[in-house]
């Protein structure tokens, strides 16, 4: 082997070495994206939810989807039963009975700071926008990966649709941008949704549980789930009996692939290299020899 | 260098790296679940595991039939010794194994088996109906799960009234000694450390309850109790079971089968009586005072006279606020606090806003009942430590007169001026979506008058009207607005509009909810839940949600923002 070989070879171990460092999956921090801008956010406290609705038919408004009846009569019949989100329903206020009495949960796109449906999403058309809003772009090919990426159970499929795409809660991406709130939030009349930015919603959630020791549980939803999420939501009972998972974990949905699809190319580009040097070191040595000399 | 050997060790470096690559991938932590084996009804079963000493178990727990034993050996004239030890005064300690180091497993182990198996022979061997010998029939799979776990037993007022009155039919006196009883440590010989003196009475828990101890001479006599190994759980069983074998004979004869109970789930009945339930029985006598007046030397504040007895029938036990000691607050909370009242002072003891032994404590927890509820939800408690009271606060207690606990007049709505205080409001702040929304006023103050007056905590305490206003116009200063002559509006503080910078800040809309669903809610009242109770739907308007422009909001530079994040 002469020194050229030698030296590439040494290269590209250093090279595959560091990059392997370099692709190990970072917990990105909690709230700031990597511009340094924050991520924004709802923070849900479900002790003020009066299960009014406003925010479903606000919600629907904003986003041109069919507008649902909320009149008190209706809201009864519907609260009954478990609602999931829907591609025409992109929040859902559902009822617990628990031994605090009724608890209203609004249900909608969690917004994870690493979502597992922007990671699953195969032409990128899910996406973490730096401030935080987990938004869906036209270009969705209906693969529904998205769906089942989602701990939340979120994503949703236009069946009904020739053209179907994905639709969920995209935080009011738009009206965000001209510097509105986001619509659930501005018809709330009792202020159970707050919009700021997670730094903020997390302080005030924050805020109230120590103000009111004897009301909450002393855990903020979406703080640590899933590597944490932009919706935040407070709770008087254990979560669990108000219909969120407790089983997710800390650890992002990302982190559970990434680590391993990156480690593909870098198995494809070594395992070569490796196998090819223990061949050179174990096959016979005069023919090795003579190529130097020569 | 030979060429060989750099080639060997390139590729076995380069293979280490990928082994560790594959390592770090595929270690996932795995998330731990832990399932908790069910409940289930005592039943009168002990379940053996000791899974303190064990840690995990070869087999499954055994569950033991206490109740059956003990009739089976009732019937072959056997008492409860044959199993549990008896000392010296005949007094039966229930313990098992009998006189075994209990942190040897071996021994533990063998004393169970060859006590159980030897009995069980035994009395096969006389031809007796018996227990299993062979393992898998005690150490049964499908109980392996199970959690018995008896429920703990409240000694309350009730019980304590029975048994003085039965001991004095008994004896012809009081003699509280037989239970009560406090431990001398100076006294070296064991047998007559135990002395009782009238008025000195103490709960189980001041000596038997270890770990949580002030002080140092109560150290020393709950560390001689823990040497014995003489648990709240172990001294009550004691004490009460030796007591009650001695007796049950006789009961049983008189007829009276529930009297002097020895069966577990008669005791551990997981039944718990109210204060209410309670509040007839009389209180246990210990020479208290029934007004005594509390004044601590060189204190800043005034004395204050406090009714002793009638507290008495707000609480469940004495150790609601007494702790254990049943002593005076300023024996073991001085002015700087004292590590026997466990360094609080005195002002924290009395003052504490969550603690249930303080006064404040306690009274917010009666605060947070139905009917005082609905106003002083919003008040926080915390704001006792946070704020400065107000004058007329502190002096409702802080009187600094002695024997005097002048109950004031019952508020009245007489006062009130009808121009000022108006009869009805209208609200306007939904009035595109909703008819103006009314609001009686006048009403409101009539029935929260009423909830007051029928307290008589809250009697005591609104010593005028205005106190009742502040329920609602929390923020306002009641002498200001009078100065002033104008009512404070909501949405003087509240605004309209979301204000993106501060949070807690509640807008007009949420305000309005927020303070009469709030109230509504707390108080359990059935009228004032819906929607269109306060909110006619418009006619001929289509009903759809106005999104209100917001000014507060702060417009970032927003025509930018097209970056997407990626988590990486």
């Amino acid at each position: 082997m002469d020194r050229r070989t030698f030296l590439k070879i040494i290269g590209t171990g250093v090279a595959g070495a560091t990059t392997g460092n370099l692709l190990r999956p970072e917990r990105a921090s909690a709230s700031l994206g990597l511009s340094g801008r924050e991520f924004y956010g709802i923070l849900v406290d479900t002790t003020r939810c009066i299960g009014c609705r406003r925010c479903e038919k606000a919600c629907a408004e904003v986003n041109g989807l069919p507008v649902p009846d909320i009149s008190e009569s209706k809201n009864e019949s519907v609260l009954k039963k478990m609602r999931k989100t829907s591609d025409t329903e992109y929040t859902v206020i559902n009822s617990y009975k628990t031994e605090k009495g009724t608890i209203f949960v609004p249900k909608r796109c969690m917004h994870c700071n690493q979502p597992g449906c922007a990671a699953a999403c195969l032409v990128k058309a899910m996406k973490k926008r730096q401030t935080g809003q987990v938004t869906w772009d036209s270009n969705c090919i209906g693969c529904r990966l998205c769906m089942i990426s989602c701990p939340f159970d979120i994503p949703k499929f236009e069946y009904g649709k020739a053209m179907p795409r994905i639709q969920k809660c995209n935080l009011c991406y738009d009206r965000y941008n001209k510097g509105e709130l986001p619509g659930c939030v501005e018809v709330c009349p009792t202020q159970a949704l707050v919009f700021g930015s997670r730094r903020q919603t997390l302080e005030e959630g924050k805020r109230r549980i120590a103000a009111n020791p004897n009301k909450y549980i002393k855990h903020i939803y979406g703080e640590y789930e899933v590597g944490g999420t932009s919706h935040l939501y407070l709770s008087s009972v254990p979560f669990e009996q108000i219909g969120f998972r407790k089983d997710l974990g800390t650890r992002p949905y990302p982190e559970y692939s990434t680590g391993f699809l990156y480690a593909v190319p870098f198995i494809f580009v070594l395992w070569p290299i490796a196998m090819l040097g223990i061949n050179r070191a174990t096959k016979g040595n005069g023919k090795g020899k003579e190529e130097h000399h020569g | 260098m030979n060429r060989k050997v750099i080639f060997f060790l390139v590729s076995m470096a380069y293979l280490v790296i990928i082994m560790y690559g594959l390592y770090s991938v595929y270690n996932v932590e795995a998330t731990l679940r832990i399932k908790e084996p069910p409940s289930v009804n005592p039943e009168n079963r002990i379940a053996i595991s000791h899974t303190e000493l064990f840690g995990e178990l070869e087999r499954p727990q055994v569950v033991f039939y206490h109740k059956k034993h003990e009739d089976a050996l009732k019937k072959d004239g056997e008492s409860c010794n044959i199993c549990h030890l008896a000392n010296d005064e005949n007094v039966v300690v229930f313990d098992f194994p009998k006189k075994v180091n209990k942190k040897d497993k071996t021994l533990v182990m063998n004393a169970y088996h060859d006590k159980c198996i030897e009995c069980h022979k035994k009395k096969s061997r006389q031809n007796k109906k018996s227990g299993p010998v062979g393992c898998a029939d005690c150490h049964r799979k499908e109980l392996s799960a199970v959690k018995i776990e008896y429920p703990v037993f409240e000694f309350n007022f009730e019980y304590h009234d029975k048994h003085v009155k039965k001991l004095k039919e008994k004896i012809g006196k009081d003699d509280c000694g037989l239970c009560h009883h406090s431990y001398d440590i100076t006294e070296e010989d064991e047998a007559l450390a135990l002395v009782y003196e009238k008025g000195t009475e103490e709960s189980c828990y001041y000596c038997h309850e270890f770990g949580k101890k002030r002080g140092p001479e109560l150290t020393a006599v709950t560390k001689a109790a823990e040497k014995k190994g003489l648990t709240v759980r172990k001294a009550s069983h004691q004490q009460c079971l030796n007591c009650h074998l001695k007796y049950q004979e006789e009961y049983l004869k008189k007829g009276e089968k529930e009297a002097c109970p020895t069966e577990c789930v008669k005791c551990h009945t997981g039944k718990y009586k109210t204060v209410a339930e309670l509040e007839k029985v009389p209180r246990p006598n210990r020479d208290q005072k029934d007004k005594p007046f509390i004044n601590i030397e060189n204190s800043r504040m005034k004395g204050v006279t406090f009714d002793h007895k009638s507290h008495e029938k707000y609480s469940k036990t004495c150790r609601s606020c007494h702790h254990e000691t049943l002593n005076a607050c300023d024996t073991c909370h001085s002015l700087t606090g004292k590590p026997e009242g466990n360094g609080i002072n005195v002002a924290n003891a009395y003052h504490n806003p969550f603690s249930g032994h303080s006064c404040s404590g306690c009274h917010n927890k009666k605060k947070e009942e139905k009917k005082c509820s609905g106003c002083h939800h919003n008040i926080l408690a915390i704001d006792v430590d946070t704020m400065n009271p107000k004058k007329e606060t502190c002096i409702a207690c802080h009187s600094g007169k002695k024997d005097q606990l002048a109950m004031p007049k019952p508020l009245s709505t007489a006062g009130l001026d009808q121009k000022k205080v108006k009869n009805e409001i209208e609200i306007k702040a939904l009035e595109k979506e909703f008819e103006l929304s009314k609001f009686p006023h006048r009403d409101i103050i009539d029935k929260l008058v009423k909830v007051s007056n029928d307290s008589k905590m809250a009697t005591y305490f609104h010593k005028n009207i205005q106190t009742l206003c502040e329920g609602c116009h929390h923020r306002s200063i009641s002498e200001a607005e009078a100065q002033k002559d104008t009512p404070p509006n909501c949405r003087n503080c509240h605004m309209t509009a979301y204000d993106k910078q501060n949070l807690h800040k509640t807008r007009l809309l949420s305000a309005y909810h927020r303070q009469c669903l709030g109230c509504h809610e707390k108080m359990e009242l059935e009228k004032g839940r819906k929607c269109k109770e306060c909110h006619k739907e418009k006619t001929g308007v289509s009903a759809g949600i106005t999104l209100m422009k917001n000014q507060n909001v702060v417009k970032q530079n927003s025509s930018k923002i097209i970056n997407v994040w990626r988590p990486e």
